[in-house]
């Protein structure tokens, strides 16, 4: 893999190759360049994932026409995938080395810091929401109970934007949860569950599950579950399979022909208030 | 393009976060937090992602400024330094050293905390000291 | 694209139980009766479903779990 880069780098392929090298035995995102070639043989694969796409979006940013290579586990390439069909990188200009990912029979080893998940306490478990659960289990909850589960994770929220901070395919340089008028700067306990909500929105036929922003979570709100729930209603409303997919989400589309219906006013079923 | 990751402790309180600096072309574009570093293991409060941005600010405070006649002026860190120790001369000799308070902070390090009781109590001559943390 | 995003709306909020508080229909500014008749169903239905209990849990987030323990 070694050599690869190198030779890359030494033919001109790409001007940059994104990869971790160690520091302080802290392995960092490092960027490695023709000039200092002899680094590459301190290149590491990490267990602790950095989002590599985003730093890649900020160079394009600067320079448009680089070549850049990246290392690239599973969840970096679904987040290269949006952004390309975002038009934040182009596919021409990215050149990956593929990194091992989640373990499997057929990959024993697994290079990824999302499989050792921290405990979850028995309070938590008993009034909100368990981290390594499936989808499958919250949606079973019901509306009442859900409800309460959830906005117990909610109001956890101490409004560090790390979710959206982090998140490798936020890239828009207006930010709805900036904006004065939709989430006012002071009050503490945002406005739940709005705040959580428009951005699980937003996130619908973006989010590619990569769990950084559950890893960044202070309160270690269950927010990788809330986005598999709006790419779960992307995928059965519209088919739409975020970070495989070539084509535009299905809320950016004009004029597609839908075969939705409105749908009827249901009398109240009385359980439910 | 020189793109680099620079290693660093958030400046904004004493717990000691670890974050990453994101430099692209020698201006730092963004705040990461440091995922294997034992304080903060891969979380940030919302002033330590924005920690970039100050740095960059045009309100950033970059030299020493003195108040002459109500306003604010530049000055070099001797003048700036001399003035404080002529004024805190004066202050001692007229009310004496306990009129002077040293207040110290949990941002700086623990060394540099023990040099500042040390100046506060060999070179002024007080024991009001005080700090932050003790709440 | 209003359905659609209606449509996903509604299946977001049965998260929380309140997919019913959404309603989405087409009236044309011709279609006065069908206009009152949407509107008058769609009003009797909120009230039958009482005030949202979604306010409570952020001006009171402790006592509304705790009423929700209960």
């Amino acid at each position: 893999m070694k050599e690869q880069i190198k030779s890359w780098l030494e033919q001109g392929t790409v001007d940059v190759f994104l990869g971790y090298r160690e520091v302080d035995h802290h392995p960092i995102p490092w960027c490695f360049t023709q000039e200092a070639i002899e680094e590459v043989d301190d290149l590491v694969v990490s267990p602790a994932r950095y989002s590599l796409e985003k730093i890649a979006t900020h160079m394009a940013a600067e320079d448009p026409d680089i070549r850049i290579g990246m290392l690239a586990r599973d969840c970096n390439n679904r987040a290269l995938n949006v952004l390309y069909v975002w038009n934040q990188l182009r596919p021409e200009q990215v050149v990956t080395v593929e990194a091992n990912c989640c373990p499997s029979p057929l990959k024993e080893h697994a290079d990824c810091s999302y499989l050792e998940p921290g405990t979850v306490g028995a309070y938590k478990k008993a009034v909100g929401i368990d981290n390594h659960l499936r989808l499958e289990a919250v949606e079973a909850y019901g509306p009442e109970e859900g409800r309460n589960r959830w906005m117990y994770e909610f109001q956890k929220c101490i409004k560090c934007y790390g979710c959206r901070n982090i998140c490798p395919v936020c890239f828009c340089r207006e930010c709805s949860l900036d904006h004065d008028d939709l989430v006012g700067t002071g009050p503490l306990l945002p406005d739940i569950p709005i705040f959580h909500l428009v951005r699980a929105v937003h996130m619908a036929g973006r989010c590619i599950d990569c769990g950084l922003c559950e890893d960044a979570c202070p309160m270690d709100i269950p927010l990788r579950l809330l986005y598999q729930k709006v790419n779960r209603i992307a995928m059965d409303l519209f088919d739409y399979r975020t970070g495989t997919s070539g084509d535009q989400p299905p809320f950016s589309i004009l004029g597609d022909r839908v075969t939705l219906e409105p749908k009827p006013i249901q009398p109240v079923t009385g359980a439910e208030a | 393009m020189e793109c680099k990751l620079v290693p660093s402790v958030c400046s904004y309180c004493g717990t000691g976060c670890g974050v990453l600096f994101e430099v692209i072309n020698n201006k730092i574009v963004g705040t990461l937090p440091m995922k294997t570093h034992p304080v903060n293991e891969g979380k940030l409060c919302i002033k330590g992602w924005n920690l970039h941005e100050h740095v960059n600010s045009i309100l950033r405070l970059k030299q020493p400024l003195v108040k002459t006649f109500g306003r604010f002026m530049k000055t070099d860190w001797d003048e700036a330094i001399q003035l404080t120790a002529d004024r805190f001369k004066e202050i001692i000799a007229k009310h004496g050293p306990d009129s002077i308070g040293v207040l110290v902070s949990a941002k700086i390090t623990n060394e540099e905390n023990y040099l500042a009781q040390k100046l506060a109590r060999a070179v002024i001559g007080t024991n009001n000291v005080d700090h932050c943390a003790r709440l | 694209m209003t359905i659609k995003r209606i449509t996903f709306l509604q299946e977001l909020l049965g998260l929380f139980g309140l997919q019913e508080r959404v309603h989405l229909a087409w009236i044309s500014s011709a279609e006065a009766q069908k206009f009152v008749e949407v509107v008058t169903a769609f009003t009797e239905k909120i009230k039958s479903l009482g005030p949202n209990p979604l306010p409570a849990y952020r001006d009171a987030p402790r006592a509304a779990l705790a009423a929700a323990a209960h």
